[in-house]
């Protein structure tokens, strides 16, 4: 292990992390208790409250593993502690791979575990914090007038345009850029530089993920929705290294 | 069933927000503070000229997605579910399909007194179950380290991006080939006549979103005007 991936998976990162994370939990049970007691003070049934505690539980058990994956996947450049941190808190995988690639290119380097150092790290850290921070900014200040007016919405009986919104539209969009900007990437990385490795990795992905697709959509596995992205990243992950071994190495 | 006279939701909704707006705060102050810990017990600083360089990007982007995000979600949710689905993250692929399920085991409706309780719970279990979840792994992952970290497995990490955006990409690709194709020829092209552009993601990610919106916006607003003509069209020939 090198010297760098000593100090980012040291103890005292652990520790830092664990602090963070424990203020998190404390958040969630006190919200959690909070809830189940005033909907008890409200009349509702003992019985429904337990059920949608138990339901989330076991609805989110599995799916979580695939969270868990993301952390492995970051851990290899950023880490344990730090993927771990940022997987637990705010943001998901495909947010969090993307930055921590902008920031590492803020820093004239990439994401990998041999050219980084801990300097790297920590600015890479802040740079994805502030990047995710603003959904939290922003309920932490207009959550309040917001929920007034939807409410105030709700009671004037206003009627929703009818037919699609711009902003499904434009959320598709982004994604398709935002995918776009990388593959459109690694093909000239291949055109360009002859990089075969990034390309073939995602192309392996892509086909991995139409099969889950096919399998969910056209043959009724449902169960496969939460695991197909991580899984399909795994398989393609490991194929890079199969890649990597038959052309000589990156 | 009910007796909710004795139970004041008002006052309950609002010490939500109280409480919320505070624990908010913090968690924001704690998550900043995070690298600057890091740098102090491990001796190293942060970047400021490259930190500089990666957050402009990274915020044009993030700002008015996160506040999409928020007009966007807020309504299917209850106040105290917001506070916790913010905060805890992994919110479209988790937490609202996990919500929705409890929404229907509780058979309540949204914007209600009991949905608003249904959802903090189911958010707040959630999000409980995934920070174990995650924890026990890391557990486990800690003896592993060292073989994670193997040279021949080097490149599986390294590979991380192309694996996540072969598989996110086939995904979004299908749902707009037009746009896609649009976009992904784009982007090949720019990146084969300027070179320096590859590995420029960050740079490149602002211009694609840009000009695919854009195309996009004037796709959306030919459907309507096409629509539109249709339905005018109709309209006439039942007025004959």
């Amino acid at each position: 292990m090198n010297n760098y991936l000593q100090i980012a998976n040291a103890g005292k990162l652990y520790l830092i992390v664990g602090l963070v994370l424990a203020f998190v939990v404390g958040f969630c049970i006190f919200f959690l208790i909070r809830s189940y007691r005033a909907g008890i003070s409200m009349g509702m049934d003992k019985k429904i409250l337990r059920r949608a505690i138990t339901s989330s539980a076991t609805f989110t058990a599995i799916p979580s593993i695939s969270t868990l994956l993301g952390v492995l996947a970051l851990a290899g450049s950023l880490g344990v502690p730090v993927a771990w941190l940022r997987l637990s808190v705010i943001g998901n995988l495909q947010y969090e791979a993307t930055v921590a690639q902008i920031a590492a290119e803020g820093l004239g380097k990439t994401l990998d575990s041999a050219v980084l150092n801990m300097s790297d790290l920590v600015t890479i850290l802040l740079i994805m914090t502030i990047g995710i921070i603003w959904s939290c900014v922003f309920t932490a200040l207009f959550l309040k007038p917001y929920t007034k007016k939807l409410a105030g919405k709700k009671n004037d009986g206003s009627v929703k345009k009818h037919g699609p919104s711009f902003s499904s539209i434009a959320m598709v969009a982004m994604f398709i850029a935002l995918c776009s900007a990388f593959i459109g990437n690694y093909v000239a990385d291949f055109i360009v530089y002859g990089a075969e490795v990034p390309i073939l990795t995602a192309i392996v992905s892509a086909i991995v993920m139409a099969i889950f697709e096919y399998l969910i959509k056209k043959k009724g596995h449902k169960g496969l929705e939460s695991f197909s992205l991580a899984l399909s990243m795994v398989i393609a992950m490991a194929a890079s290294v199969g890649f990597a071994q038959f052309f000589g190495g990156m | 069933m009910k007796d909710e006279n004795e139970f004041d939701y008002d006052n309950y909704i609002e010490k939500t927000h109280t409480y919320g707006t505070i624990l908010m705060v913090i968690g924001i102050v704690l998550l900043l503070a995070v690298p600057f810990l890091i740098a102090s017990v491990t001796g190293s600083h942060i970047n400021w000229p490259g930190f500089r360089s990666g957050v402009i990007k990274v915020l044009l982007i993030y700002i008015p997605s996160s506040a999409a995000e928020f007009l966007i979600y807020t309504p299917m949710l209850g106040v105290g579910s917001v506070y916790l689905s913010f905060l805890t993250g992994n919110l479209t692929n988790l937490k609202l399909p996990c919500a929705f399920s409890s929404r229907e085991i509780a058979q309540t409706q949204p914007g209600t007194k009991e949905d608003e309780i249904i959802m903090t719970l189911s958010i707040a279990t959630s999000a409980l179950v995934t920070m174990l979840v995650i924890a026990l792994g890391v557990a486990l992952l800690v003896p592993l380290t060292p073989i994670l970290q193997n040279p021949t497995l080097k490149p599986a990490f390294d590979n991380v991006l192309p694996a996540l955006f072969g598989a996110l990409g086939y995904q979004y690709f299908i749902k707009d080939l037009k746009l896609s194709t649009f976009a992904m020829v784009l982007s090949v092209a720019i990146c084969i006549f300027v070179p320096s552009m590859i590995g420029q993601t960050g740079t490149m990610i602002i211009v694609l979103g840009a000009v695919t919106l854009a195309f996009a916006f004037v796709i959306f607003k030919a459907t309507q005007k096409k629509a539109q003509s249709l339905i005018d069209e109709n309209n006439s020939n039942k007025d004959q």
